[in-house]
């Protein structure tokens, strides 16, 4: 009495995507890889990329937050700072002036020098 | 005279290679939002720089120190801040989602309509937050040089924008803003260093005096909180991570070649603003000594077109008043035209279907809200008004961005609580502060400057929500691909 197989509805792995995606995204977006296009090789590649460019981008941003909350932290602690002049500054104006833009520079230049090589091996 | 002179030749020029943009432009839709992509780096770095120093650096920055100290440069710090963040966390990736701007990015990752409607709606909250003090600015410099009243700066400002804009669409957009970059730079670094010799030695010496009032104090206050130190934390926070929120800025970087070209153009930017920041602090310490009337006036954002007429009296004075205001609206005209382009993406692209009569359709209504909203809006700060805006976008689509591009595990449901919480708790904090005062202590800041509590809130929602639910199975695809160099990214 099983009778007639249920009916199941057969579809491509792409259209499974587009339709749980439920409406077409527009043409200019990056298109989604098919899965199964790619090996096992290839996606532990890019898993392993990607993990690598995150770990930078946590280091960059550590150093970063590390700059600007250590900078003000310092210049809040350490009123002495206000009562030193150099070249007839306030030191403490000249390490905010100054000091805290090349250094924003230089994590920066840092950071993309880092993750073009991530990029090219 | 001269102001209005100067001013008018601004306008002529900006028009002209906004015409000169659109002969240039096919005009098809992705011509107009993002210039399709054909725009050489050092151009991009130059508008991208043009268009982000707006009222903000050249005028209120000045101001505000004037006003409440000088540590009000850590604005300055927190903008360019915000260049570093971009540039490692979201340049690259979102130049390769191919996404036009923050909804069509969220359409990208997260697959969903709702999303991109309410990305659309925060949009139209950020841009109408940082137009309103950019069309104040033009109404209160407009006034000054010419005596006409407040409001017509603002419409004649509003105006001009829309039609630079309407005209030409991104394309335009981007010679202008290199050009207006140029004009800001120069229009305020030369009489600034014309300022600095005429002021004589004994102003210079009383400009650097330091001494234990808190004007002196390296770092900045909130309506007198008397919580420096979370008020400049604060700050930091809504500056940097608003910065990789903007949707104006996040919408640059598309019209960069490659992702690798995205991030250089990213720091490229950091070296442009660096240079400029250097000098809207000699306004605000010369101001200290010549135009200590301003701050009991209450008008203090306009100390930058003020103290030339002060320093050097006469025929040179107001040529360097004329100069300097100039790039004062170069400020605003770059700065609103890239709010509006963004605006009119919100409004057209995301919320109905794009078309370039629609789009420029949404451009004249957009500036015509902004316009009415910044008729009541002379009495705020223009740094304030502007760092809600940052404050928006930090609590909003910075989480977004960051958690889409770096994490797989972002669901729909995650990114929806997410933006909702950021939206509601720091525009709520914002009004709060306008419409009450709690006094002294750790509250006002908290409300002045929310950042430092909505951010962290809304990270917190999207992740918790997001763990409770499954991401999608393409979502990890999804994610590989924004990091993915070469040939397989579609570059």
């Amino acid at each position: 009495m099983s009778g007639a197989p249920r009916r199941v509805r057969v579809t491509s792995p792409q259209t499974r995507i587009a339709l749980s995606r439920r409406h077409r995204p527009a043409q200019h977006l990056l298109p989604l890889p098919v899965p199964g296009s790619e090996g096992d090789e290839e996606l532990a590649a890019a898993r392993a990329l990607f993990h690598r460019q995150r770990r930078l981008a946590a280091r960059t941003l550590g150093a970063l937050g590390l700059l600007l909350f250590g900078l003000s932290g310092l210049l809040g602690g350490l009123t002495v700072l206000g009562r030193v002049t150099a070249w007839g500054f306030p030191v403490s104006w000249l390490l905010l002036m100054g000091a805290s833009y090349p250094l924003l520079l230089v994590i920066a230049v840092l950071h993309v020098r880092a993750a073009e090589r991530i990029e090219r091996e | 005279m001269t102001g209005l002179l100067a001013i008018g030749l601004l306008f002529a020029a900006s028009m002209a290679i906004g015409v000169y943009g659109v002969r240039a432009t096919r005009l098809t839709t992705p011509d107009f939002l993002v210039a399709s992509r054909r725009v050489a780096p050092g151009w991009n770095a130059m508008a991208i720089a043009g268009e982000y120093v707006s009222a903000a650096s050249v005028l209120g920055l000045a101001g505000l120190m004037l006003k409440n100290g000088i540590g009000s440069l850590w604005y300055a710090v927190g903008f360019t801040a915000g260049y570093v963040a971009v540039a490692a966390l979201v340049a690259g990736p979102m130049r390769r989602s191919g996404a036009y701007t923050v909804p069509d990015f969220a359409d990208y990752r997260l697959g969903s309509q709702t999303i991109r409607k309410l990305c659309a709606v925060i949009v139209l909250v950020i841009m109408w937050l940082y137009l309103v003090p950019q069309f104040k600015g033009a109404g209160v410099v407009l006034h000054l040089v010419s005596g006409t009243p407040y409001w017509v700066g603002v419409v004649l400002a509003g105006s001009v924008v829309t039609a630079s804009i309407a005209a030409g669409g991104m394309r335009s957009a981007t010679y202008v803003q290199g050009f207006h970059y140029v004009v800001k730079l120069l229009f305020i670094a030369v009489p600034a260093i014309f300022l600095i010799v005429h002021a004589g030695d004994d102003a210079r010496q009383e400009a650097l005096r330091m001494d234990v009032s808190e004007w002196s104090r390296p770092l900045l206050d909130l309506e007198g909180s008397g919580q420096p130190l979370l008020a400049t934390w604060s700050v930091l926070l809504a500056t940097t991570l608003g910065a990789v929120g903007l949707p104006h800025v996040i919408m640059r970087f598309h019209t960069s070649a490659t992702a690798a070209v995205a991030r250089r153009v990213a720091v490229g930017v950091i070296v442009l603003l660096g240079v400029f920041y250097l000098f809207p602090a000699v306004y605000g310490l010369l101001g200290r000594v010549f135009t200590p009337g301003l701050v009991r006036g209450g008008d203090t954002d306009t100390v930058t077109v003020v103290l030339p007429g002060e320093i050097v009296p006469g025929g040179w004075g107001s040529v360097l008043t004329a100069i300097v205001a100039a790039g004062a609206f170069a400020a605003f005209l770059s700065t609103s035209s890239g709010l509006l382009m963004a605006l009119a993406g919100g409004l057209s692209h995301d919320l109905s279907r794009a078309s370039v009569p629609r789009l420029r359709l949404a451009v004249a209504a957009g500036a015509l809200v902004a316009v009415l909203l910044s008729l009541p809006a002379r009495s705020v700060d223009i740094n304030v008004a502007v760092g809600w805006a940052f404050a928006v976008a930090a609590s909003t689509f910075c989480p977004l961005l960051v958690l889409g591009i770096w994490w797989r595990g972002l669901t729909r449901a995650g990114a929806t609580a997410g933006l909702a919480v950021g939206v509601l708790a720091a525009t709520g904090a914002a009004l709060a502060s306008v419409l009450t005062d709690p006094g002294p202590g750790w509250l006002v800041v908290l409300l002045a400057q929310p950042a430092a509590w909505t951010v962290p809130l809304a990270f917190m929602v999207m992740i918790v929500v997001s763990l409770l639910g499954r991401p999608p199975e393409w979502a990890e695809r999804a994610v590989l691909r924004l990091h993915a160099p070469g040939p397989a990214a579609a570059e």
